[in-house]
């Protein structure tokens, strides 16, 4: 057959390199609208849920019965249950009617309910109801610093320019996992050494990123995964009671924690027992609220290429930001795999979390050029930060970032690289040479820098554990190579392990170190001229970009 | 011009007793209902590489069909199981590919190749000379693996649909069984 | 000890500092440069004690989130439970990891050596999900 040109044009388009495939219910791939989920319903006998959505408690699956027994408060749910979805999602995008009393008919509500009730709504009534129901009034943002070669140097750099662009999380994990005690501290001192305050974690097996956790190295964690069927659930070698035990292993070491899950991950791993993605997401979040987690990272995650390629798919993925914030938990709320090859289909699928805002926008932002990124790419990367900063002033919203002159950010680089030059002298690990530092300070990734050593490396990597490394040994360092304020910062970090406050949901430390959560910040939007709307001192900052030209002097540009 | 391939079932398969021989275990699909990988390399094509891999590095090489699963490290040990020099290679019909070896433990491997859609048929002549080259109690440096971070968005949803389907093909409690391969060049009219 | 209002007391390390000790029962402005530097703080002064525990859960409480609450109130029990015995449990808690037997033996050494109640409720109710999902060892 004869192609016309427009046709050639349209084949050559970076969104033909995406897949799509089709709907295909009987083995869960549908998003969210699937004759297979099953129906509302609950029946509650002195005060245990005895059937729910259409099962009696003797069937129920794990899932069921943790979500029954934990998550629905069994008093109310008959009254909650008793609305309909359709009044249910008025209460969501009704301004006038508050968060707080949303949360009140919400915590008795069912899988099948709240999948019902999000099913009645379209994209923009989800943001209108996400920028209601998000726990903390103030929106964030995570970053991902990783090397594709693990290089510690790299990893506290762009940590620290990350830092100092906005991100209030930092996440790092390795291609060679037993790097994982040398990333984690670069992380931890590159984040501080530009911007107080950061909180950092490493993406690794359960045990041993508690053992980070405990020790001090990392400062919150979040790869806790949660599935939404019992044989995923299983092959995650994990259930619901094993998780909530971690949950308060990690909150008895003073250590924050969310959990991780989203759709596409059941379907994707062959056991998605003929239910749509989100139905099955659903069950994850209210697993998580039952085992009294303060957070979920969640909108699909590293499976977005799954509900990516399937129809509504990406309305799906903002309904599952919204179930979780709307069952009060943190949100991080992904954005943080690669997701499409074309950039209108990127800024598309990021626009629903960014716009009405949530507890971390991305979780996280690739810091790193996505070669670099070990989590296998995210949607942004540092390419896009211009990009991202000048969408902020477009729409005057608050994305949590900000544009810095260059000066300051080879600064922040160059001084993390050096803080992190002392830790590894004091600490006799491999040495940082004066030559890498330069190099880090100017490059854009690992493709810029000297090679490392890498087998005396993970020699080092292992002796950090053996010899029982700590946070504190990291401050010491700090202070003893002359960097006192990170030293401070590292310390004013570990000290909140003391109070818990962090445990709270939706916490971060301000730079100026003041715990802001859901408890301190809650969101009180009401509609129109309340809530979080950027002003004063940080709209100003957002006004700022790379090129902007004076008023006063139009042959100038300010900075 | 393309390759036929023919596999002919021979019977269960059994643990070989040759030291130099290598065991490549097959997906329940593949060379069957399915006939080419997710970047449509055809199984042919990818078989020859394998067998050429182990065979150029004066091994032999023996192909069974796993029945009774589709989960990759489940293939790949019971290859190695049922391997003389306790080396096998595992391939999905997507093209997912393992060495492993008899003794780690199932969930453990010698080499992994988890992006199927980066897997070109010089990568798979690069795993057949690996296995062998273990199989002969050496320790070569691992294939490199390439990374590519938009292939999620192309590829992961197939991968999910080739998978479910790949396992729509599994028989409960089957045994492995014996297959003679033949290749033949495909008629050029 | 007084009723805890989450609009007025919390954040504690800032709001209620004098209600809070380390486990080592140091007070958070203790916890100083120059205390680390001689060597006067120990990793054991940077974790949270029991009471803290207990006091965060009652601002969960009181700011709606029970289940947060309840989390707390297990960890508070937790922290007498030395890192490695934590990680013992967690482990003995997966799918197809332990007996019933071992489980329900878990739970006693919760509630007796280390007065953990909630822990040993959730682990006694995990032995018999376990047992009718069939997820217990052997």
């Amino acid at each position: 057959m004869r192609h016309s040109k427009r046709t050639e044009i349209l084949e050559a388009k970076p969104v033909n390199l995406d897949g799509f495939v089709e709907e295909w219910p009987e083995v869960g791939m549908v998003a969210m609208d699937s004759p297979y989920d099953p129906e509302p319903g609950i029946r509650v006998e002195q005060g245990t849920v005895v059937e729910m959505d259409g099962k009696p408690r003797a069937e129920f699956d794990f899932i069921d019965q943790f979500i029954a027994d934990h998550a629905i408060d069994a008093d109310i749910a008959p009254e909650a249950m008793a609305h309909s979805a359709e009044h249910i999602a008025h209460l969501l995008i009704d301004a006038t009617v508050s968060r707080r009393a949303v949360l009140g008919v919400v915590r008795g509500l069912t899988p099948a309910k709240l999948l019902a009730v999000v099913k009645t709504m379209n994209v923009v009534e989800m943001m209108m109801a996400l920028q209601k129901m998000r726990a903390r009034r103030t929106p964030s943002n995570q970053a991902h610093s990783t090397s594709a070669r693990d290089n510690p140097v790299q990893i506290a750099a762009d940590a620290a320019e990350a830092a100092l662009r906005g991100f209030r999380e930092l996440e790092t994990t390795l291609g060679v996992v037993r790097y994982a005690p040398l990333a984690a501290i670069a992380l931890q001192v590159g984040a501080q050494a530009a911007r107080p305050g950061v909180l950092t974690q490493c993406a690794l097996e359960e045990a041993t990123e508690l053992e980070l956790g405990m020790r001090g190295i990392t400062g919150y964690a979040e790869t806790i995964s949660v599935y939404g069927t019992e044989p995923v659930f299983c092959d995650g070698d994990d259930t619901p009671w094993s998780k909530a035990f971690l949950a308060s292993a990690y909150a008895s070491r003073g250590i924050k924690m969310r959990f991780t899950s989203g759709t596409g991950s059941e379907v994707q791993m062959g056991n998605a027992e003929g239910k749509s993605m989100l139905y099955l997401e659903i069950r994850c979040i209210l697993v998580t609220k039952g085992a009294g987690v303060q957070g979920l990272q969640n909108g699909s995650i590293s499976c977005i290429g799954v509900p990516g390629a399937v129809p509504a798919g990406i309305r799906a993925v903002l309904a599952e930001n919204l179930i979780a914030s709307t069952v009060d938990l943190e949100c991080a709320s992904g954005n943080d795999q690669s997701f499409s090859h074309s950039d209108m289909r990127r800024t598309a699928r990021l626009l629903p979390q960014l716009l009405p805002g949530t507890d971390f926008v991305c979780s996280g932002y690739s810091g790193v050029p996505n070669y670099d990124n070990m989590f296998a790419g995210s949607n942004l990367d540092p390419e896009d930060y211009d990009d991202w900063n000048t969408i902020q002033r477009d729409l005057q919203v608050d994305g949590a970032l900000r544009h810095v002159p260059e000066e300051r950010i080879l600064a922040a680089r160059a001084h993390a690289a050096r803080a992190l030059q002392a830790v590894f002298a004091h600490l006799e690990l491999p040495p940082v040479t004066d030559k890498e530092i330069e190099a880090v300070t100017y490059a854009h990734g690992s493709q810029e820098l000297p090679l490392r050593d890498v087998l005396e490396d993970l020699k080092a990597a292992q002796s950090v554990l053996d010899r029982g490394i700590t946070g504190l040994d990291i401050v010491k360092g700090l202070e003893a190579g002359g960097f006192t304020e990170v030293a401070e910062s590292l310390l004013t970090v570990l000290r909140q392990r003391i109070s818990g406050d962090l445990l709270h949901t939706s916490a971060i430390l301000t730079p100026e170190m003041e715990t802001l959560s859901a408890v301190n910040d809650a969101n009180d939007y009401a509609g129109p001229g309340t809530g979080y709307r950027p002003s004063g001192q940080r709209w100003e900052e957002m006004k700022r970009l790379r090129h902007v030209v004076s008023a006063s002097n139009p042959e100038e540009e300010v900075s | 011009m393309g390759r036929t391939l023919s596999l002919t079932e021979r019977g269960p398969a059994t643990p070989g007793r040759h030291s130099d021989e290598v065991v490549i275990g097959i997906s329940p699909a593949f060379g069957a209902f399915f006939s080419k990988t997710i970047v449509e390399l055809p199984h042919a094509e990818v078989l020859r590489e394998l067998l050429a891999g182990i065979e150029e590095q004066g091994m032999r090489a023996r192909v069974i069909r796993y029945r009774s699963g589709s989960d990759l490290a489940v293939i790949a040990h019971t290859a190695a199981r049922y391997s003389g020099s306790g080396i096998g290679v595992g391939v999905l019909s997507r093209g997912t590919t393992m060495i492993h070896q008899k003794q780690l433990l199932k969930l453990s491997n010698l080499e992994l190749f988890p992006q199927a859609p980066l897997l070109d048929l010089e990568t798979f002549r690069k795993v057949g000379r690996n296995a062998a080259r273990y199989a002969k109690g050496e320790s070569p440096e691992p294939v490199p693996a390439r990374n590519d971070y938009m292939a999620r968005p192309r590829w992961q949803a197939k991968a999910a649909l080739l998978h479910i389907k790949e396992t729509e093909f599994v028989t409960p409690r089957a045994e492995p069984v014996e297959l003679e391969v033949a290749i033949s060049l495909a008629d050029a009219g | 000890m007084a009723e805890l209002d989450p609009a007025l007391d919390y954040p504690l390390a800032a709001r209620r500092p004098e209600l809070l000790r380390t486990p080592t029962g140091k007070r958070i402005e203790d916890i100083t440069m120059q205390a680390v530097l001689d060597g006067e703080v120990g990793p054991e002064d940077l974790r949270i004690a029991p009471e803290t525990l207990r006091l965060q859960a009652e601002i969960a409480d009181g700011s709606g989130r029970r289940q947060l609450g309840e989390n707390f109130a297990r960890a508070a029990e937790l922290t007498r439970v030395p890192d490695q015995t934590v990680l013992e449990i967690y482990n003995a808690l997966r799918p197809w990891a332990s007996t019933k037997q071992r489980l329900l033996e878990i739970a006693e050494q919760l509630d007796r050596e280390y007065t953990a109640p909630g822990c040993a409720e959730l682990v006694r109710e995990a032995a018999e999900v376990y047992e009718r999902r069939d997820i217990l060892a052997g």
